[in-house]
């Protein structure tokens, strides 16, 4: 690479000042020194050069509010190369970042603050408050507190670590090193020292310490490149531009001094208003002249940047958010079932209360007189009430104390239990090496954590089309030049594999990328443009290699003798076509602001860029206009076969035309993208007028980018075919099994994509979405009446179908979703949606895709999730319930905003059968068993207090009350929510029909809450009747029954979990008899204590008989009914999981296409079938 | 430089070429991570239902019989005395009476219906008294009851905690209403030895009742609630007020009274001179008392017997009837024909 010697272009800076103070007009000269091999074509004074990037910069300016003054309040003044008076009016914030949210000393009121916003927690806090009132004061005070301090104490652990983790690499970002400029030498310094006004130099593949304004660049002409892959996910290189005046500028020899008036920091990654003041001088910045922290330099060996923003007020550090939270359905549904089990807990209440107060009024008289209540005291000489305040306020105290005795009835364990079962779930999906991604190295990442069991449940599953579907690798599959097609299908078997590679300084060069080659081409490609077939395909590779804005990138390889060449570029189609143009012997080997420099079948050439016009969405055509080393000049234009053939001169030789035209055909019915080539060479005054026009609108100061699309559609006239080119979208390994085992699984799959119609069919057909036999129902209008009058045939016609005929596939493109969307023919097209089987939008824009998701997910309950990888994905990601990121090539950002990203769409299918279903069984499970756990044991204390004139005695005593929920019965029910499983992995993969219990709902609805509230009245009758007739006219103390109710409910509740523990592993016996074995010891130990009145009672009820007698008929006599209820609904009335699991068990699973028999039916005919 | 990178190849990839660090982040792969441990996986097979419901009805039919004659084997008398040794019709007479001045013994007479088996236990019972009301078990002080030093640790004993300014040892409602009808018992004018010693829980006597704790300003307050005590006994050996004091678990509730040494045989009439000092009258609540045997099961209850016997035939029809329905109906368990969409295909 060549270098440009500062001096000397600041010579020619200050002849073009007067030009624009704006933008880095580059008016240099073309007095490169150039690469020794290359034939130097120089085209003296043409003027100025023009600018390769102008129509990009253009579109940056397109901002335009860089022109506005900057108030001065709402600015930041920044003195170059003096961060000590920068800083001294105001202390910008310094470098370090913290994401960490405490210290030392914050952390307990900080954390204890944030949970509290939980209220779960309040409701906590506000009972064990309560039970702090001497008049409340049913628990004593420590064993009140426990619950409450433990979930606190656990939740605060967890943060803690967390925390910690962020501390760590808060601490390496931190300490990282920059070059920073100190008293006129680059030092190196800790990021976090960097101070706002500091002058820093960045070098090539570095990433950015902060917010800098570029003042000059390694490159003559300011120009900078950095990937922004960190800040919006876009792999491609981006250029930012030092601004003319201040490119000479060499600190390090020189002090440069001067001011730059900022708008103070704001979260805008696209947006940055300044003005600079160097040496008088006064210029205005804009976002093209910033780059921001966390971009990484690239192709260019250094910067030098002052640095503007720094810490957290840059805006990277401005962005980074999490994604919004989500709640789980079976959440939001639970939330519904709390607040009846609430109202549960105000009916018991209520009933204890009316109780107390009847008896109260009927005992009224002998309140004094009763041993066990004595309303009056004499203690200290006098009568008087004690503990005694009259009767409304007696009944409203019961009441009060009823809340805090039966406060377990809303499981606020429930919880935590969920929160730990869910990371342990995350854990399982994070290690399941079945959702690693060996291309990428990427494993499967929960980046959040409360909605695990959703993924049991979709119903939608809406994908992305390009890196989501497909791989986004674009391969050059085959070509048209000049009417003949040149497929390379056959020949690819003999492909050759070495790709081409050219001789530079005793070292091969050669592309990173290998292309399959049609021999025949490549060798009438060697041959020359002596025959006009020749040159055709001369011109043809010409154009893919020079037509586009791709920067090759020299790397070494493992041979020493070998450098690659790496095309790093916006667009993967231009970086196929370059690599494809390579292969065929036009190498693009250097490409400077000013001229590319090509190896054509081994001979350097060297081609002056004179303009580029850069693709846009309206021309749908990019061009360039060339200086061929043959004095000659070129325009080049590629672009989409419908915006070229406007432009193509229909007069010249029409039937190369068609036949591109049949070629094209074939292509993009392959499944392939097609683009066509022309070209046309300017005469002298063609070049004149397009060059001045040209200069006139790239600096024009308003309306630059209309004015250079006119220019454009000037130039871009009357061009020849060349011919067309082929890419293949590479589908991703698994794609089209991935989709029918989703559609078998009931999952309606919607593709969205921004590609065009045929693309996107052609992909529909490839991945199997799609097939031959479906009816396709295509809207693509473009006005409201058509598209209501289209969509109305489509209605007629869905529902006119009979049961067997032909599936649907709607195909509708993203101008008909504009009318559709946010008005009253949503309803229309969501009728008609839901009757199809397939659901392909194309050309839709990154916002119409969260409107479709929207669409769905207003109008139905169902599941939906969204799978992509691109920042345009971002939007359907977040709205969806579940969204999906693949962590892939086209960055971070859909991955940020993700609640799960993984490296594969075929992951989706071991993602929801397996784990979705697992998750959400094991949830569903989970909820209720803890809701039957906590009301048995808040009724079992219900039925005693009936029998203690309603005054809330506990049967068991205050430390088993507490212990109860965090010790004697919390952890099986957590083990059994992160490891128990219906059934294997292989069965659920293998049918993916088994997928609807979740979306139909059979682990958690109502009807199973009902069920459980009345299995669970049943067994606490059972619990605390049994012992009571037993015991009834006996000496039995309170303390020794109180110890058999302990340990009969933790058995009990111990086995009905046990007997539905689906597979039973060591680490689930140990955990079951474990909670048992504990619960024995904890009675015996809090029995053990002489302080408390039930001291020793734990082994006087054991040395009798019916203590054992009742400990064995409680669990059997409690669960007979339920034991009942599920073995006859297994047998007459199983369930697909049932089946499955018989199945599995006793192996009839194998039989299938052994013969004999009913079989499994076959995915494939069921496919056929649906 | 990614020298990995480098090699790949558009295409092909390169998977074989996966050197060791490339599977650095791989999960690796274990059973546990996996989900994979060994486990078991019970199905209720027809066969596995029928033998538990049978294994529990084998199990619980004979602990039925089992119960039920020990229940039967148990002999009880069961007296009941409050309203019969009290000359008074109304409450408010009765609770005039117990609380008056006056002799208030009272003679009955029990017959032996069977042998009874030394040693005989007495109770007395009491009905309608709520031992468990929570501001009655609450009202004592553990400490003050097991060490001298803690006389004054009266503040949970409200409203018995201090009498004359004076803390109360042993405090609080559970003592003040210490039960204190007397009983003597004779057979032929001769009188049968009541044995009070060991009615106790030996650990409470070592535990929670100190050898030095002297009852003092016991009963002196404006109310008497029941019983006085012997200042010069320590509380260790008042097992009267042990026994009291550890509170009943349900509002009808029998509490020790002491043994008799000896058999009665069947047809002996005792002879009970029983003095009716405690005031149940006021809440309508019944006194008796019990003469009863032991058994294994503790004293005369059929209802685990019942229990048992009604849980184990219930499993043993359960056990039949499922036994039949498999006959009759049989169901291939596992049949891929009875899953969802192998019945209704095509069907949505």
């Amino acid at each position: 690479m060549d270098l440009n010697n500062t001096g000397e272009s600041s010579v020619h800076s200050d002849s073009i000042m007067h030009s624009s103070s704006r933008r880095s007009i580059s008016s240099y000269h073309s007095r490169t020194s150039a690469a020794n091999s290359v034939r130097e074509v120089n085209f003296g004074d043409l003027g100025s050069r023009a600018q390769t990037y102008g129509s990009k910069s253009a579109e940056s300016e397109g901002f335009g509010t860089s022109r506005k003054e900057i108030n001065d309040e709402d600015a930041r003044l920044i003195y170059i190369n003096d961060p000590a008076k920068t800083n001294e009016k105001y202390e910008f914030s310094s470098n370090s970042i913290r994401t960490s949210k405490y210290s030392i000393i914050t952390f307990v009121p900080r954390n204890l603050f944030e949970q509290f916003h939980r209220v779960a927690y309040i409701y906590f806090l506000a009972i064990a408050i309560l039970n702090q009132l001497p008049q409340l004061a049913v628990f004593g005070r420590g064993a009140s507190i426990l619950p409450l301090a433990f979930v606190l104490f656990v939740s605060a652990i967890k943060d803690a670590y967390e925390d910690w983790r962020r501390h760590r690499s808060d601490k390496v970002e931190n300490s990282r090193l920059a070059s920073v400029l100190v008293n006129g030498q680059f030092q190196m310094k800790q990021w976090k020292h960097i101070q706002v006004g500091e002058i820093i130099k960045v070098t090539s593949n570095q990433t950015l310490p902060c917010d800098i304004v570029l003042l000059s660049t390694s490159d003559s002409t300011g120009v900078a490149y950095v990937q922004t892959i960190n800040l919006d996910g876009e792999s491609n290189l981006k250029s930012r531009y030092a601004k003319q005046e201040t490119l000479s500028v060499n600190p390090e020899k020189e002090n440069i001094g001067g001011t730059i008036k900022c708008e103070k920091p704001n979260r805008n990654i696209y947006g940055f208003q300044a003005n600079m003041e160097v040496d008088g001088k006064k210029m205005s910045l804009g976002p093209s002249n910033i780059i921001l922290r966390g971009c990484e330099l690239k192709n260019t060996d250094w910067v030098i940047g002052v640095a503007v923003y720094t810490g957290r007020e840059t805006k990277a550090m401005l962005n980074s958010s999490g994604s919004p939270s989500k709640r789980s359905r079976l959440e939001t549904q639970m939330n519904r079932e709390i607040i009846l089990l609430s109202l549960f807990l105000v009916a018991l209440c209520t009933i204890v209360s009316t109780l107390f107060g009847v008896w109260l009024a009927r005992h009224k008289s002998e309140l004094n007189t009763l041993p066990y209540y004595r309303k009056k005291t004499y203690a200290d000489g006098h009568e008087e009430d004690y503990n005694y305040s009259g009767w409304a306020l007696e009944i409203f105290f019961t009441f009060l104390m009823s809340v805090i005795v039966f406060q377990i009835m809303i499981p606020i364990s429930l919880y935590i239990s969920m929160e730990i079962v869910r990371v342990g779930q995350a854990y399982f999906m994070i290690r399941d090496p079945n959702m690693y991604a060996e291309n990428s190295h990427s494993r499967f990442q929960c980046r959040a954590l409360n909605i695990n069991e959703d993924l049991g449940q979709i119903k939608y599953v809406f994908s992305d089309k390009t890196g989501t579907l497909t791989e986004n690798k674009m391969e050059f599959k085959c070509a048209s030049i000049y009417g003949v097609d040149y497929s390379n299908e056959a020949a690819s078997e003999q492909a050759e594999q070495v790709g081409y590679s050219v001789q530079v300084d005793g070292q091969a060069l050669r592309p990173k990328m290998k292309v399959k080659a049609d021999p025949e081409l490549q060798r009438m490609a060697e041959s020359g443009k002596e025959t006009h077939e020749g040159r055709q395909i001369h011109d043809f590779f010409l154009a893919l290699a020079a037509c586009n804005t791709i920067v090759p990138i020299l790397m070494d390889s493992d041979e020493p003798t070998v450098r690659l060449i790496d095309y790093q570029g916006e667009s993967p189609d231009e970086q196929a076509l370059v690599y494809a143009a390579a292969a065929y012997g036009f190498m693009l080997i250097e490409r400077t602001s000013g001229h590319i420099v090509i190896d054509v079948q081994g001979e350097r050439q060297r081609f002056d860029v004179l303009g580029l016009h850069e693709f846009d969405s309206d021309r749908k055509r990019m061009s360039v206009i060339l200086g061929c080393p043959d004095k000659s000049v070129k325009v080049f234009a590629k672009g989409a076969d419908t915006a070229m053939f406007g432009v193509i001169n229909k007069s010249l030789n029409l039937d190369v035309i068609s036949a591109t035209e049949a070629h094209l055909h074939k292509y993009s019915s392959l499944g392939l993208r097609t683009l066509v080539i022309g070209m046309r060479e300017l005469n002298g005054a063609e070049f004149e007028q397009w060059q001045s026009s040209y200069e006139a609108a790239s600096t024009a100061l308003l309306g630059r980018a209309a004015k250079l699309r006119r220019v454009a559609s000037n130039v871009e006239k009357n061009l020849s075919t060349l011919g067309a080119s082929g890419i293949e979208d590479k589908l991703q390994e698994g794609v089209p099994e991935t989709i029918e085992s989703l559609r078998l699984a009931g999952i309606k799959v919607w593709v969205l994509t921004g590609d065009k119609q045929e693309t996107a069919i052609s992909i529909g057909y490839s991945s199997k979405l799609v097939t031959s036999e479906m009816t396709q129902i295509i809207i693509n209008s473009s006005s409201k009446e058509s598209c209501r009058r289209r969509l109305q045939e489509a209605l007629d016609l869905s529902r006119n179908r009979t049961m067997g005929s032909s599936p649907i596939a709607l195909i509708i493109d993203g101008t008909s979703l504009v009318y559709v969307l946010d008005s009253e023919l949503e309803e229309e097209l969501f009728l008609l949606a839901s009757d199809c089987a397939v659901v392909l939008c194309c050309r839709v824009a990154p916002l119409q895709k969260a409107g479709i998701v929207a669409l769905i997910k207003n109008r139905t309950d169902d599941m939906t999730l969204a799978i992509g990888d691109g920042a345009n994905d971002v939007s359907m990601i977040q709205v969806a319930d579940v969204g999906v990121g693949i962590s892939g090539q086209e960055g971070r950002q859909a991955v940020m905003a993700s609640d799960f990203a993984m490296g594969q769409f075929r992951f989706l299918a071991p993602l929801l059968f397996v784990h979705g279903h697992w998750n959400y069984q094991r949830m569903g499970y989970m909820i209720l068993y803890n809701f039957y756990r906590n009301a048995v044991f808040v009724f079992l204390l219900f039925w005693y207090t009936l029998f203690t004139d309603y005054t809330l005695t506990t049967a068991i005593t205050d430390w088993s009350s507490m212990l109860y929920s965090v010790i004697y019965s919390s952890l099986p029910t957590i083990v059994v929510g992160i490891l128990d499983k219906d059934l294997s992995r292989t069965t659920l993969l293998k049918y993916p029909q088994l997928y609807g219990a979740g979306q139909r709902e059979e682990c958690y609805n109502p009807k199973l809450f009902w069920i459980t509230m009345i299995d669970t009245l049943w067994q606490s009758i059972v619990l605390y009747f049994i012992p009571l007739a037993a015991y009834w006219k006996t000496i039995v103390d309170g303390s020794s029954l109180g110890d058999l109710w302990t340990l009969a409910v933790v058995i009990l509740v111990n086995l009905h979990l046990a007997m539905d523990i689906i597979r039973w592993n060591w680490i689930i016996h140990a955990v079951i008899w474990g909670s048992i074995i504990a619960t024995i010891i904890c009675v015996i130990i809090i029995d053990a204590i002489p302080i408390l009145p039930g001291y020793w009672a734990v082994f006087h009820v054991m040395s009798t008989g019916p203590f054992w007698l009742c400990l064995l008929a409680v669990p059997i006599a409690a669960m007979i009914p339920r034991f009942i209820v599920k073995v006859s609904t297994q047998y007459f009335c199983p369930g697909d999981i049932q089946i499955a699991r018989e199945a599995e068990k006793f192996g009839s699973w194998n039989i299938q296409g052994g013969g004999g028999g009913i079989e499994m039916i076959p995915t494939s005919n069921f496919l056929q079938r649906q | 430089m990614n020298s990995n990178a480098t090699t790949t190849s558009l295409g092909t990839g390169s998977a074989e070429s996966s050197a060791p660090r490339r599977n650095s982040k791989r999960p690796k792969y274990s059973r546990f991570t996996q989900q994979e441990l060994p486990a078991c996986k019970p199905i209720l097979t027809p066969r596995w239902v029928i033998t538990a419901f049978l294994l529990v009805s084998v199990i619980f039919i004979p602990i039925g019989v089992a119960s039920l004659l020990a229940s039967r084997k148990v002999v009880e008398i069961v007296d009941r005395y409050d309203a019969e040794c009290v000359n008074a019709t109304t409450k408010s007479e009765r609770v005039k009476y117990i609380q008056g001045p006056g002799d208030k013994t009272c003679n009955r007479t029990l017959r032996v219906p069977k042998h009874m088996k030394a040693p005989v236990h007495i109770y007395y019972q009491l009905d309608n008294f709520y031992q468990n009301h929570r501001r009655y078990v609450k009202s004592r002080s553990d400490e003050q009851l097991r060490d001298n030093h803690s006389a004054s640790e009266v503040s949970s004993c409200k409203p018995e905690d201090t009498a004359n300014g004076n803390p109360i040892v042993p405090c609080g409602l559970i003592a003040w209403s210490l039960f204190n009808d007397t009983y003597s018992f004779a057979i032929n004018n001769r009188n049968l030895t009541v044995n009070k010693k060991g009615i106790s829980w030996k650990s409470d006597r070592d535990h929670k009742f100190g050898k030095d704790v002297y009852p003092k300003n016991f009963q002196n307050g404006t109310l008497i609630g029941g019983a006085h005590l012997n200042s010069s006994m320590s509380l260790h050996e008042q097992e009267d007020l042990i026994v009291w004091m550890r509170t009943a678990a349900l509002p009808t509730f029998r509490k020790f009274y002491g043994k008799i040494e000896e058999d009665l045989q069947a047809n002996d009439v005792i002879h009970v001179t029983l003095k009716n000092y405690y005031n149940t009258y006021s809440f309508n609540g019944k006194k008796m008392l019990v003469l009863s045997t032991t058994s294994w099961l503790g004293g005369k209850n059929n209802f685990l017997g019942i229990a048992y016997l009604s849980v184990g035939g219930l499993c043993f029809f359960l056990a039949m009837l499922f036994s039949l329905i498999y006959l009759v109906k049989p169901r291939r368990l596992g049949d891929p024909s009875y899953l969802s969409w192998n019945r209704n295909p095509g069907g949505h």
